[in-house]
């Protein structure tokens, strides 16, 4: 009994145990968001202080990697259900939110723990479909459409990685990582090679990254602002990128998708960023810098070596954190202002002081200034790429830094600074529990970045010991 | 390796990929939302057969079996919440055309 209820177990079963009591007929639908945030406190508590070791059902394990997602996971999940109190009004919606979230945490992390191919597409499953159901959930057109492209997306997606572990299982005759990598070094060309193009492609669909990417500005923009905070935070990047580096990691592909990987990163990091600079709508224009941010990490995992890996996951972290304190700052502005236009919007600095503020941090770390946090990731990333004879896409890679950093001062020029609109004047600095997650957000953005010579030690490189 | 295994494969890869065809062509060019969910199902029947061959000619039934049931179950979930927002956009629209749904753009 005490096994099974081991750490990685209590990951998954407690968020489920949670949705299941608020549902009772107990009258105990206000403990939902309780439950939520305590949860979400708790994994972020295990993840920083517990050393990870035991192995839960389904061979469920914690190591080095699944570590900093499920840290990551916790935060963004935290900062999800506070916003959604803060600004979600209609309070059924607000409990389903609160039992979506939960289970798509379920989803998540389980996918960040499962070490079997076909376990990897239960729980993606999982978490989709809670992200579907949280896109959709005002019930409104643009939602609907947003999530109708998505769930079509996302089951091509899955029929093309189903296929590949179809194939992996022809080809090998087993489905858990480790199994099906040793088969792979044992040599083996054709079956294989067809296998692991279906699974990358379906991967770069879910993690949207060019050119799959159609259906993400559509989704991140048309979902509730507390549901694109989790969305563009977390949910792309586990279902996505995390599956990818796991399974780079895990050799399972060997390097032939090394050059594709490399060149869907390098096209995505402009191309979103161009895409981003034409934007006028606050949420999609953080969505197109998504798709370029995505683009960092898969081109750092293209260079196959440790330091590419620990750079990507590193900055996996960072844009977790980032994009979900801009997702919060947009979610704070249409909540007080009204709306997303950056064309309508303007001075909102004076008004909003704390936001501002937040803004500026979450871009400058975005656009790698340092010494804020994304500043130590792009290096370790240019470093990786240099240091593995990619000269030219380490290039692109800086270059394209400067793109980050001109669509964001645009939307901070048109958002934030300079003379207030008119019609603005009423505006008031955001609630409480859109500001808790802003802070917190904007601590840790600035606190990693100025704390890398004791984190580097600690945190970051202990991720490459798998 | 042996024989019937070679010659097996291109059978049900050939029957695997035609499903897997029909269904992307049907998801694909379909304007009525019911025919892209039933292009969803005929592609990702093509997928159960390749995993139920796959479990046949490596001799491992039932973990195969196991992978296909679990498949089933998953993809019912995904379409019943694909029908749900298919019945709300009929709720709002009055209309089943696809192409009636392009308001998000840039």
């Amino acid at each position: 009994m005490k096994e099974a209820m081991n750490l990685p177990n209590q990951l998954i079963l407690l968020p489920l145990l949670a949705v299941v009591v608020v549902n009772l007929p107990l009258g105990l639908r206000w403990a939902a968001m309780l439950g939520g945030v305590f949860f979400s406190i708790y994994q972020m508590w295990t993840m920083v202080f517990l050393p990870p070791l035991e192995t839960g059902f389904f061979d469920l394990q914690i190591d080095g990697l699944s570590r900093v997602l499920l840290l990551s996971i916790g935060l963004v999940a935290f900062v999800s259900i506070l916003a959604a109190r803060g600004t979600i009004r209609d309070k059924r919606e607000r409990f389903y939110f609160y039992n979506l979230v939960l289970l798509a945490m379920v989803g998540m992390n389980g996918l960040v723990m499962v070490r079997d191919l076909f376990s990897l597409y239960v729980f993606i499953e999982i978490t989709s479909v809670a992200s579907f159901i949280l896109i959709a959930l005002r019930r409104e057109l643009d939602g609907l459409e947003g999530a109708f492209k998505y769930l079509i997306m996302s089951a091509v997606a899955t029929a093309m990685m189903l296929s590949a572990v179809a194939l992996l299982l022809l080809a090998t005759g087993e489905t858990s990582f480790a199994k099906v990598a040793e088969q792979m070094r044992l040599g083996g060309s054709g079956l294989p090679v067809l296998a692991a193009g279906l699974f990358v492609a379906g991967l770069l669909i879910k993690a949207g990254s060019v050119p799959f990417h159609g259906w993400l500005p559509d989704a991140y923009m048309a979902a509730p602002n507390a549901a694109s905070i989790l969305l563009g935070g977390i949910v792309t990047k586990t279902t996505g990128v995390y599956a990818l580096i796991r399974l780079m990691q895990d050799g399972m592909f060997g390097t032939g998708m090394s050059p594709v990987l490399l060149l869907a990163g390098a096209v995505s990091i402009v191309a979103g960023a161009l895409a981003a600079l034409g934007q006028r709508d606050f949420k999609r224009m953080l969505a197109y810098s998504s798709i370029s941010q995505v683009g960092y990490i898969v081109l750092s995992l293209g260079t196959g070596t440790a330091l590419g890996v620990v750079g990507a996951v590193f900055h996996l972290f960072n844009h977790a954190v980032f994009k979900s304190l801009l997702f919060v700052n947009a979610t704070a502005v249409e909540d007080r202002a009204g709306t997303r236009d950056m064309n309508q919007l303007g001075g909102l600095a004076a008004r909003m002081p704390v936001t501002g503020f937040a803004s500026v941090v979450a871009l400058l770390s975005t656009a790698g200034v340092p010494p804020l946090a994304g500043f130590w990731s792009k290096l370790v990333i240019i470093v990786a790429l240099y240091k593995s004879g990619h000269p030219v896409y380490a290039a692109v890679a800086v270059l394209a830094s400067l793109l980050t950093l001109a669509y964001f001062l645009s939307m901070q020029r048109r958002v934030f600074f300079g003379k207030l609109r008119e019609g603005l004047e009423g505006v008031k600095e955001a609630g409480w529990y859109v500001l808790v997650p802003t802070l917190a957000l904007t601590l840790i953005t600035m606190g990693v970045g100025v704390l890398i010579p004791w984190m580097f030690g600690s945190f970051v490189l202990p991720m490459e010991k798998f | 390796m042996n024989g019937e295994f070679s010659s097996l494969v291109p059978f049900f890869g050939f029957f695997a990929i035609l499903l897997f065809v029909i269904g992307l062509y049907c998801v694909v060019m379909s304007r009525n939302f019911i025919r892209v969910l039933i292009g969803l199902e005929i592609l990702t029947k093509g997928v159960t057969l390749l995993i139920i061959a796959a479990g046949y000619l490596t001799g491992k039934v039932a973990l195969a079996q196991t992978l296909a049931i679990t498949l089933i179950v998953l993809e019912v979930v995904v379409v019943a919440v694909a029908a749900g927002i298919v019945i709300a956009v009929y709720r709002r629209n009055n209309s089943l055309d696809v192409t009636q749904l392009r308001k998000l753009k840039g």
